[in-house]
């Protein structure tokens, strides 16, 4: 069994404590709402840990020191570590701490990562501390979330407040800051599926390279589809999705409408659809034909034999370039 | 000749007696050497960044000539792969090994040599059929040679083998020591990738110029071997129908047509995974700017006319250059095979028997 961890309970004047986000603080974007009423009422129930280096630094208890200064508390009682405990042992204590009775959101989750960064090998935070933080221990996971510390902090709201996707990071953190927050205000101004908003983060990057662009000006260009008063929310996510569609896939749209032209111009019988192949990479069209039995099967089969226009079911990929 | 920079060897302990590892001790007597065992990958380093300056002597115990895999329902060439390692010390940003390795560092199977006479069995073994093998599907066929001394086993052992040859397919100028050997050519391919120089310059890192690849192709025309090129993978962009038909005319300027024996051409695909690490090592990469759709094999593929419109192109320049190139798409369709060259062999038989012939055709002896 572990030696418990020694420490010295003290009352400490708040006005002693440094209260900046120190080397062990792994709290970002939070409400102290909840946890001031709770003080308020029942006090702290269990005391902040500090160690003292210069002053006293926060190893455990960042928020509820935080809720204690605002509620007009002068001292708070504490508990004092050893000056001479490890970095890592220090960090690890706050980790378990926060474990115990909260969930990180992603950036948390980041800085937890960049800090144990510090003292541990990536094997090590891989086995042992992805899976804890409930991530997949892939390396590649392990690198987005390290580099949520360099996002643009508008950014890092965002996606702690899950308003932007972790997906979606992916696919904007080599940007500069900058195009950052232009793709962000995007997404925080209307709401957005996960998965649209990752497929729009990467055509607008895609779009900004295929033609020279940079991110805001290919923002700039469907933002006013944004601000149409005409269009309720969902509506306006569709729109700009299928201008980005549009522009990122011109001659894959261009086939498609010849496809749905030709197809419009075909008095198919009721029931009937004719699907062309995905992409159109293959080679085979579907046809679907929805019916209730037999008769009404042979009906529309009949019908079908004598519909103009079905010979012009052609290559529609070959129509552009 | 370029050189690659090795900073450090890893040596498998069974490897240790094997001729290539010898070989490569007495080639770089002054960088550190680190035993390790095989299932050791403590001192490996980064995966994603695949540790190309390590070379790890690994005593192989797979199957070294394999079929290649190529890629269900597209048109195949029915090549066979020589495995002689696996990694390569240049970078391309499209490279698929990238997603494909679940190792890092340069592996290099150093008991080719003792499994030489277990393959020659299978091709004596099959009198009838010929045996297009190549050795840079995992690695560049050439590039380490000047360490490893491939061509030093390879060609003597190939040479004697009439119902087979050995391609090399390479990115480099490391021709040197197959210029030495010019009496063991005869069932010997050296080929090159080729791209244009905006692509070699962005996305191949490394990597030898356009123009000292066509002269090296020279060198070893003169030298008396039959070459082959790849234009693959071919990247949509403005002004590359131009650039590539620029390469085409460099080609033209600088070989003979009549001793080249296939040149194949082949667009940009990949596996899905494969884009997350590409913009990651390679931020800036363009090669994603195209209009890509998911293939029929799962992987991400140009949309169909876009392809159609490269390959035509290039065929035509190429067919205006010499009538008899023996061009050929990899992984492709029929429908893009008879849209781009005006013929289809319609089936992965029917592609293997056309390079068959062009082997009878060009490699008489």
């Amino acid at each position: 069994m572990k030696t418990p961890l020694q420490s010295t309970p003290l009352q400490v004047e708040i006005s002693d404590i440094d209260l900046s986000p120190g080397p062990f603080c792994m709290s970002f974007q939070f409400s102290l709402e909840k946890l001031k009423a709770s003080i308020d009422r029942f006090g702290v129930l269990n005391p902040p840990y500090l160690v003292k280096i210069s002053a006293f630094t926060v190893v455990a208890g960042y928020r509820r020191l935080l809720a204690a200064r605002e509620l007009g508390w002068a001292d708070i009682p504490c508990r004092i570590l050893p000056g001479d405990l490890q970095s890592l042992d220090t960090l690890l204590l706050n980790l378990h701490d926060n474990l115990t009775v909260r969930q990180f959101n992603p950036i948390e989750k980041g800085m937890v990562l960049t800090r144990l960064a510090r003292y541990i090998t990536e094997e090590e935070i891989l086995r042992d501390y992805m899976p804890m933080l409930d991530l997949p221990s892939n390396r590649h996971t392990l690198r987005l979330y390290l580099g949520f510390e360099d996002l643009d902090d508008a950014v890092k709201v965002s996606v702690a407040t899950g308003r932007l996707s972790v997906k979606a990071v992916e696919a904007i953190r080599v940007l500069s800051r900058e195009d950052q927050r232009e793709i962000n205000r995007l997404f925080t101004t209307l709401k957005w599926s996960v998965n649209l908003q990752w497929r729009a983060c990467l055509w607008i990057t895609e779009i900004a390279s295929r033609e020279g662009q940079s991110v805001r000006e290919v923002i700039e260009d469907i933002a006013e589809l944004a601000t149409k008063g005409t269009m309720n929310n969902p509506q306006k996510v569709r729109a700009i999705v299928k201008a980005l569609r549009e522009r990122r896939f011109p001659a894959i749209m261009e086939s498609e409408r010849s496809f749905k032209k030709v197809i419009s111009h075909i008095a198919l019988p009721s029931k009937v659809r004719v699907v062309h192949p995905p992409f159109f990479e293959g080679t085979d069209y579907t046809l679907e034909i929805v019916f209730r039995g037999g008769e009404e099967l042979m009906e529309t089969l009949a019908r079908l034999q004598n519909t103009a226009g079905l010979d012009e079911i052609t290559d529609f990929w070959k129509t552009k370039t | 000749m370029h050189q690659f920079k090795i900073r450090r060897i890893l040596l498998e302990r069974e490897a240790g007696e094997d001729s290539i590892a010898q070989r490569i001790r007495t080639r770089l007597p002054d960088v550190p050497i680190t035993p390790v065992a095989p299932d050791d990958l403590a001192l490996d380093r980064d995966i994603e960044e695949l540790d190309k300056q390590s070379l790890r002597m690994v005593h192989f115990s797979g199957e070294f000539l394999k079929p290649c895999p190529g890629t269900p329902r597209y048109i195949c060439c029915g090549y066979q792969i020589l495995h002689v390692g696996i990694n390569c010390p240049m970078d391309c940003s499209y490279c698929f090994l990238q997603s494909y390795l679940n190792q890092p560092s340069l592996r290099i199977f150093s008991n080719l040599a003792n499994k030489l006479d277990a393959i020659g069995a299978i091709i004596d073994s099959h009198p009838g059929r010929i045996f297009r093998i190549g050795t840079g599907e995992f690695t560049d066929s050439l590039a380490l040679d000047y360490l490893i001394g491939w061509t030093d086993t390879l060609l003597p052992f190939f040479s004697s083998k009439r119902n087979c040859i050995l391609e090399l397919k390479t990115k480099t100028t490391c021709i040197e020591n197959l210029l030495k050997k010019r009496d063991v050519g005869q069932r010997i391919i050296v080929a090159w990738s080729l791209n244009t120089p905006r692509i070699i310059a962005h996305e191949e890192r490394n990597t030898a110029s356009l123009e000292s690849r066509i002269l090296a192709a020279r060198s070893c025309q003169k030298a008396g071997y039959v070459v082959a090129f790849h234009f693959d993978p071919l990247i949509h962009y403005p002004g590359g129908r131009e650039e590539y038909e620029e390469v085409v005319q460099l080609m033209e300027r600088h070989l003979d047509p009549e001793t080249i024996i296939w040149i194949s051409m082949g667009s940009f695909r990949y596996m899905p995974d494969l884009k997350w690490v590409i913009k990651r090592r390679f931020p800036k990469t363009q090669i994603f700017d195209g209009e890509f759709i998911k293939g029929l094999d799962g992987k991400l593929r140009y949309f169909k006319p876009i392809r159609v419109e490269m390959y035509a192109n290039l065929f035509e320049k190429l067919k205006k250059w010499y009538d008899d190139l023996g061009v050929y798409l990899c992984m492709e369709s029929d429908d893009v095979w008879s849209q781009s060259l005006g013929w289809s062999p319609e089936k992965t038989g029917c592609l293997s028997e056309y390079l068959d012939e062009r082997v009878k055709k060009l490699m008489r002896g």
